[in-house]
């Protein structure tokens, strides 16, 4: 996992070389989509390991520890038996829909990758607004649970899917209105750009403190936008069974958990690369020598500990808070974090104005 | 025939095809789903065309409000799973020919008109660019439409906080 | 609501979920705060917390003597119908006295409420830590609390 810097650029011009552009973009698509999908296999597998691991040891407990040292390849073994498992269709379920929600969740969260860099010059797509894209598409999400909660034919997942819309739909403002006082400091959308803005500090610290007020609610808004506890009145087990996927089994339902953890990865690198600098490693102002050997540390490696980093954080939420209540969860969009983000933007572009930031 | 114009033509395709299914079918939420496709299927022709701002504003505007919006719609009035009547013959045929025509129409628009180069200095399409667009006040600015616009959304959310905000008949 | 309060409200939240998180994150970093017993393998060294609750048994002393007097508050104490007191009157110095014959024990129906010894004037029953209680038939889940031949320990009333 070392940096990648180059690798890609190698690639294309071999392939350019030796093929007419048709076939090097077709060749080049094919190696994207093989290391998406590896990238996906590999973050379930290292995600709900994490998972399970963290929240046994904050709940006091051992967690998975049989299959492989330590319980390590215990993911391994859950991905087997998903597999395994026979993919039902309930009989009273509209069969077209039901079979493609799971697949509108996943290629929803490979779109999602396009735009994240995983390390210095090491990115699918440098679009001009990429951030923008990032929010825009992750809003197709919400019609795949739709999707699901309305094909299953159960009043259940109906519900979790009218109760994970409202919140998604909701959540996505703050969400986006954080995101915004980061992006008024730096003037780009572009991912390229913000990440380069971040060469003399992140802007967490060089954003004084609606910085941090930004990334607070970031955190919090996108920890709704996932559906994940405190926030998951979509799937509620102790009301609603399972919410949307009460219906799904085996390798569908393994699609949604899936999509599940590849949008929290998508969400924390979204604001790691925001508020924490992306791939770029921690630079203080002109401390050169300082700057240096930081710059040591590879920037995959950066990219990946602080997603990792931000992704501890949002299990942390997890496995300390109890669930909200459909209309404390409202009230907290719509009274509290809504007016702070704006309150915080109007600081922020005034910060901006005056240049009192680093 | 290149990669990109074969990209196009599955685009294109995709569409046409959502679009068709999406009056076709006599499920509702279905129609409402392949809606989504084909106008998923749009914004993906702009990001075709290298139109990056207008395709994420066509995903965040269409995919985000309206069709989550006629969703929730359906949600709220429909039973799942129930199929709409079927319609007459004769209006199938009518509404047919009305498509039918106004497509004529369309095309032979395109074909008549001849399409010439505008001699106006090209204009990015970046975000920078837009938005200096937008709130610029010299020629070819949007200043005025721009802030027109926003006085009728500054109306609408003005009157749905009003509706919100009409207190509960005090219990006697 | 007034600005004041809603800052107040907002810190204040701040706050406790700071407070709770601070929580599990010492719990995430001490490991030896775990509580999970790996039971079948551990099974010779088990160390079960003090509280548990296996299941009510009666202790005898060396001489075979036991402190109940068969006033059956127990049998009034507990919620399900648990425990059976079966009495009989023994003739001691010409007087009848109160003894118990059986005290009949549904471990089947009893859910470890600790009421019954709370309720034992004499303390003579109390609350064992065995839990390994599967059998193959469902009668021997009712036991005998008194030994065979016991009798009631001298002094207790
Ligand atoms: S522990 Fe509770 S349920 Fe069990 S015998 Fe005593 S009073 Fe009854
Ligand atoms: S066990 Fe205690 S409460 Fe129950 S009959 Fe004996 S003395 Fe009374």
């Amino acid at each position: 996992m070392w940096s990648f810097s180059n690798i890609s650029d190698n690639i294309h011009d071999w392939l350019s070389a030796n093929f007419n552009a048709t076939w090097t973009l077709i060749i080049e698509m094919v190696i994207a989509g093989t290391l998406v999908i590896g990238l996906f296999a590999m973050l379930g597998l290292i995600l709900v390991i994490m998972e399970r691991k963290v929240s046994a040891w904050m709940q006091i407990r051992l967690g998975p520890n049989r299959v492989g040292p330590k319980g390590m390849l215990q993911s391994m073994a859950d991905t087997i038996k998903l597999m395994v498992k026979e993919g039902m269709t309930p009989n009273g379920a509209d069969k077209i829909m039901f079979n493609l929600a799971p697949f509108v969740a996943m290629i929803v969260a490979m779109l999602l990758l396009a735009p994240i860099a995983f390390a210095e010059n090491f990115q699918l797509w440098d679009l001009n607004i990429g951030v923008l894209y990032i929010t825009a598409v992750s809003s197709i999400m919400v019609i795949s649970i739709l999707m699901a909660g309305w094909a299953s034919n159960n009043k259940y997942s109906l519900l979790g899917a009218m109760r994970s819309g409202a919140q998604i739909v909701s959540y996505e403002l703050s969400a986006g209105l954080s995101i915004l006082a980061i992006i008024v400091l730096t003037g780009s959308l572009q991912v390229s750009e913000i990440i380069e803005s971040q060469r003399n500090g992140w802007w967490l610290f060089k954003g004084h403190i609606p910085a941090i007020i930004a990334f607070v609610i970031f955190i919090i808004a996108v920890t709704a936008e996932t559906n994940r506890a405190p926030f998951d009145l979509a799937e509620a087990e102790s009301e609603l069974t399972a919410g949307f996927h009460t219906e799904y089994s085996g390798m569908k339902f393994a699609l949604f958990f899936l999509a599940e953890y590849v949008n929290v990865f998508i969400v924390c690198g979204l604001g790691a690369t925001i508020f924490l600098g992306g791939w770029m490693p921690l630079h203080i102002g002109n401390w050169t020598g300082f700057n240096n050997a930081m710059d040591y540390i590879p920037s995959s490696l950066w990219f990946f500990g602080k997603t990792f980093f931000l992704i501890f954080v949002i299990m942390w939420f997890r496995w300390s808070f109890p669930r909200l209540r459909i209309d404390q969860l409202l009230n907290l969009e719509w009274k509290y974090l809504l007016p702070i983000s704006m309150v915080n933007l109007l600081l922020v572009t005034l910060m901006a104005i005056m240049g009192w930031h680093f | 025939m290149n990669g990109s114009s074969i990209i196009f033509y599955l685009v294109a395709a995709l569409t046409l095809v959502c679009a068709v299914l999406s009056v076709s079918t006599r499920h509702i939420f279905r129609a409402a789903i392949y809606l989504l496709f084909t106008l998923i299927g749009i914004a993906g022709i702009y990001f075709w065309l290298d139109y990056q701002f207008i395709a994420a504003v066509q995903i965040v505007v269409y995919v985000g409000g309206i069709v989550v919006l006629i969703i929730f719609s359906i949600f709220l009035t429909q039973q799942a799973g129930e199929k709409l009547a079927k319609q007459k013959i004769g209006r199938k045929i009518f509404s047919a020919l009305a498509v039918f025509c106004a497509f004529a129409l369309t095309m032979l628009q395109i074909y008549q008109h001849d399409f010439v180069e505008t001699s106006a200095p090209h204009i990015g399409n970046t975000v920078k660019d837009i938005g200096g667009q937008m709130l610029s006040t010299g020629e070819n600015g949007y200043a005025l439409p721009f802030e027109v616009v926003s006085m009728l959304l500054l109306a609408a959310m003005i009157g749905c906080i009003v509706i919100a905000l009409r207190s509960k008949p005090e219990p006697k | 609501m007034s600005v004041g309060k809603y800052i107040k409200d907002v810190w204040g939240a701040v706050r406790s979920l700071g407070r709770g998180m601070k929580r599990t994150l010492y719990y995430f970093t001490h490991h030896k705060e775990i509580i999970t017993q790996q039971y079948p393998d551990n099974r010779e060294t088990l160390n079960l917390p003090e509280r548990f609750k296996g299941e009510v048994v009666m202790p005898h002393d060396e001489k075979n003597e036991h402190r109940c007097t068969g006033c059956q508050a127990c049998e009034l104490a507990c919620p399900n119908g648990t425990i059976k007191v079966v009495t009989r009157f023994d003739m001691i110095d010409g007087k009848k006295k109160k003894a118990i014959d059986k005290l009949v024990y549904h471990l089947e129906l009893c859910t470890m409420c600790n009421l019954c010894i709370e309720a034992c004037p004499s303390d003579a029953i109390k609350m064992a830590q065995t839990f390994e209680h599967s059998v193959f038939d469902r009668n021997k889940l009712t036991k005998i609390l008194n030994n065979p031949g016991s009798k009631i320990m001298d002094g207790v009333e």
